[in-house]
């Protein structure tokens, strides 16, 4: 079933939550929705489940404009970010409780619970009270009792906030067998953008109240359509420098590149991985100011004529540098992306080559 | 000099056991980080260290004197906790300058001149006159950390200082204990549950689980040759693979091993595997000699645009780091190399070195 968001607004006294917001969201997709905390996530979910009415706009489900129907006809399955379990329920009864509350036929019930508790793995804990879990099965059940209605659409909002990386690793795991397992339509909010890039088939980034882009994460990851889309996706996050453009030339921080176009104010956009550390005599001089070492990769913070940088390096075989080591380094030109400083919007009409670093 | 000597130590909570028969040493002038997943004993053993907790059974010396049975106060240790204790309506350098006032081997040139240091270490000059209540969480953990080292006793413990705090304000105080530990060579326990932070910080980590500590090593040591298997799922972000293998009269099969890898000549009985990071494996879509075939289940782009993959291989997932995008869509079939040298061998979650 598609899922159509038009021109939804909500203002929350003085607070515009959502602004026009627009997205499809297709059939059968899992879809992430990733932006920082505040920027509307929570607020589309409860407008979708039907716990919030939007001021104007409409969401249309298989073309039909659900924004009038109560909750409990709404087929929409919804996992919130700040989940209660009741402690004197057992497990079972938990993830029961809103189909009890719908006066379900007992048997059809404890089938459903029996089922989705397989998938997730939690059968063996269904006879137990929320104060006998772990944090990880706590969101476990959560998540159950989220899917336990028959519903077209899942929405997981943020499920894995809060849990150490190991867990998230695992759950994000489960999740996505879960994704295969069950042939529904998912919206999953999350403001980390490795969960983001990890999970979704789908991505839509979204920043104060409005989606910025969406499209496959990979798309986003290598072509985003505006600076903040680069700065919020993508980990470690990108070096955004502003510059200039000047009869060919461009400079931006400590970087000057030949370039093709109009004099105008850009802001140039390089990943961490596309700075690569040399020997200090080769390429633009940088001091190390840390090394973050993250086993397999090390996050490298540099100075470069007093512009901060975040470059990442593969440590397979090679040592990070030291704190206060001098480095050289170097940027192909193809891989810097520039975006219009007003607009913020990626320019396409310019081609960057390198200029011998002075 | 003072090297922390752990000689048997256990700690009991009536049946529960939550530190296990710990012996070892941190050496002078070390950065140590006790790492590991709640409940494993770290917490614990830091205390014990701290004198905070008493010993059920064992001893503790530092450069060589027992100190078991001494109160806090007395083991001359520096301590900074999650939660920096300080004095609200004194100013930094005032909270710098008290722990040393009433040490009388101290004169005050000598109090002025280590303060002075440490303003300068941390690069919290501007703020010596701010008061504690007026500064964020991470510029008081970073004073915190210059009261705990101007005193400049010999040992220095840390208790998770980074829980609470924000990205940049962590990079920052972890920037800062950087240069500090580097210019005073105290000898320094640091306590964590984060692997990104032991790993950045330490000259050795002691993995901890369930008591007992299951590695001490250098980082990349740790990281790239995991003694068990729980320290090679638990280091890295995807951890390692652990693919069933089985013993055979020409070597040790597996789904990912194209020829056997030799068997050991001392190998124990029990459940084998092999454990192989997922960015020590190569993918090609095309065979070559030493390939195994699997077809392609997901990709996403992880850390620093590198793809992860998964890949089936017989009955087993594979995760997979490459530098460039898969060479086939979902579904397709790719050909992945586990080069020998890279491929290691545990019995019953145990390495078997070759």
């Amino acid at each position: 079933m598609t899922l159509e968001f038009r021109a939804i607004s909500k203002t929350y006294g003085k607070i515009k939550a959502l602004d026009a917001l627009d997205l499809n969201v297709e059939a059968g997709s899992f879809t992430v929705l990733c932006g920082p905390p505040k920027s509307g996530k929570s607020s589309l979910f409860r407008i979708l489940v039907g716990l919030d009415q939007p001021d104007t706009g409409q969401i249309l489900l298989a073309g039909r404009d659900i924004v009038a129907s109560p909750p409990a006809l709404r087929p929409v399955g919804y996992v919130p970010q700040n989940f209660a379990l009741y402690p004197h329920l057992t497990v079972a009864q938990n993830m029961a409780y809103p189909l009890t509350l719908a006066k379900f036929p007992k048997d059809e019930i404890a089938r459903r619970v029996d089922r989705t508790a397989a998938i997730l793995s939690i059968t063996h804990l269904l006879a137990k009270t929320p104060d006998q879990l772990s944090g990880g099965e706590k969101q476990r059940v959560a998540v159950a009792r989220g899917l336990l209605k028959d519903a077209e659409i899942f929405v997981l909002d943020d499920p894995l906030v809060g849990l150490d990386y190991k867990l998230r690793e695992r759950l994000m795991d489960e999740l996505k067998s879960l994704r295969e397992a069950l042939k529904a339509t998912f919206l999953y909010a999350t403001s980390d953008s490795l969960e983001a890039l990890s999970m979704a088939q789908s991505l839509a980034v979204i920043d104060h109240g409005r989606i910025i882009q969406s499209a496959p994460p990979t798309t986003i990851y290598h072509q985003p359509a505006t600076l903040r889309a680069m700065e919020l996706i993508g980990f470690p996050q990108a070096n955004l420098i502003p510059g200039t453009q000047y009869d060919g030339a461009l400079t931006a921080g400590p970087f000057t590149f030949a370039a093709t176009g109009a004099n105008r104010a850009v802001t140039l956009g390089i990943r961490p991985e596309h700075i690569q550390i040399g020997r200090a005599d080769t390429g633009l001089p940088a001091r190390v100011t840390l090394v973050e070492n993250l086993g397999g990769e090390a996050v490298v913070y540099l100075d470069a004529k007093g512009q901060a940088l975040t470059c990442a390096m593969l440590l397979m075989d090679t040592a990070p540098p030291e704190i206060d080591a001098q480095v050289g380094i170097t940027v192909a030109p193809g891989t810097v992306l520039a975006f219009d400083a007003t607009t913020g919007a990626q320019i396409n009409d310019i081609s960057l080559k390198e200029i011998a670093h002075g | 000099m003072a090297e922390i000597l752990i000689d048997h130590v256990s700690k009991k909570f009536g049946d529960f056991t939550a530190v296990d028969n710990i012996a070892m040493t941190f050496a002078d002038g070390e950065v140590a980080c006790l790492l590991g997943p709640s409940g494993c004993g770290k917490t614990t053993l830091m205390r014990m260290l701290a004198g905070l907790e008493q010993p059920t059974t064992g001893r503790i010396l530092f450069g060589g004197k027992d100190v078991t049975n001494l109160p806090p106060r007395k083991r001359n240790v520096g301590m900074v906790f999650q939660y920096p204790v300080m004095y609200p309506t004194l100013s930094v350098a005032e909270n710098l300058h008290l722990p040393m006032k009433h040490d009388a081997s101290i004169s005050t040139a000598e109090r002025q001149r280590r303060v002075d240091e440490v303003l300068d270490v941390l690069d919290i000059r501007p703020m010596a006159k701010s008061y504690i209540e007026d500064l964020d969480i991470g510029s008081r953990q970073k004073v915190a950390i210059g009261r705990a080292v101007a005193r400049q006793s010999e040992i220095v413990l840390f208790d998770e200082p980074t829980t609470n705090m924000g990205v940049s304000a962590k990079l920052q105080l972890i920037q800062a204990f950087k240069r500090v530990t580097r210019r005073l060579r105290q000898t320094i326990v640091y306590v964590t549950h984060d692997q990104t932070e032991a790993m950045t910080l330490a000259d050795k980590i002691a993995l901890m689980k369930s008591g007992k500590i299951l590695q001490y090593d250098q980082p990349h040591i740790l990281y790239s040759e995991p003694s068990t298997a729980f320290g090679g799922w638990f280091m890295g972000n995807p951890g390692m693979n652990f693919i069933p293998a089985t013993v055979a009269p020409d070597g040790i099969r597996s789904a990912i091993l194209a020829q056997p890898l030799p068997t050991p000549r001392h190998l124990p009985k029990g459940e084998t595997s092999i454990g192989i990071r997922p960015e020590r494996i190569l993918m090609s879509a095309t065979a070559s000699a030493g390939s195994v075939s699997g077809t392609l289940l997901d990709q996403a782009v992880g850390i620093a645009g590198r793809y992860l993959t998964s890949v089936k291989v017989g009955d087993a997932v594979i995760k997979v780091n490459t530098a460039g995008a898969p060479p086939v869509g979902l579904g397709g079939t790719v050909h992945l190399v586990v080069p020998h040298s890279r491929a290691m061998l545990y019995v019953d979650g145990l390495r078997v070195a070759a």
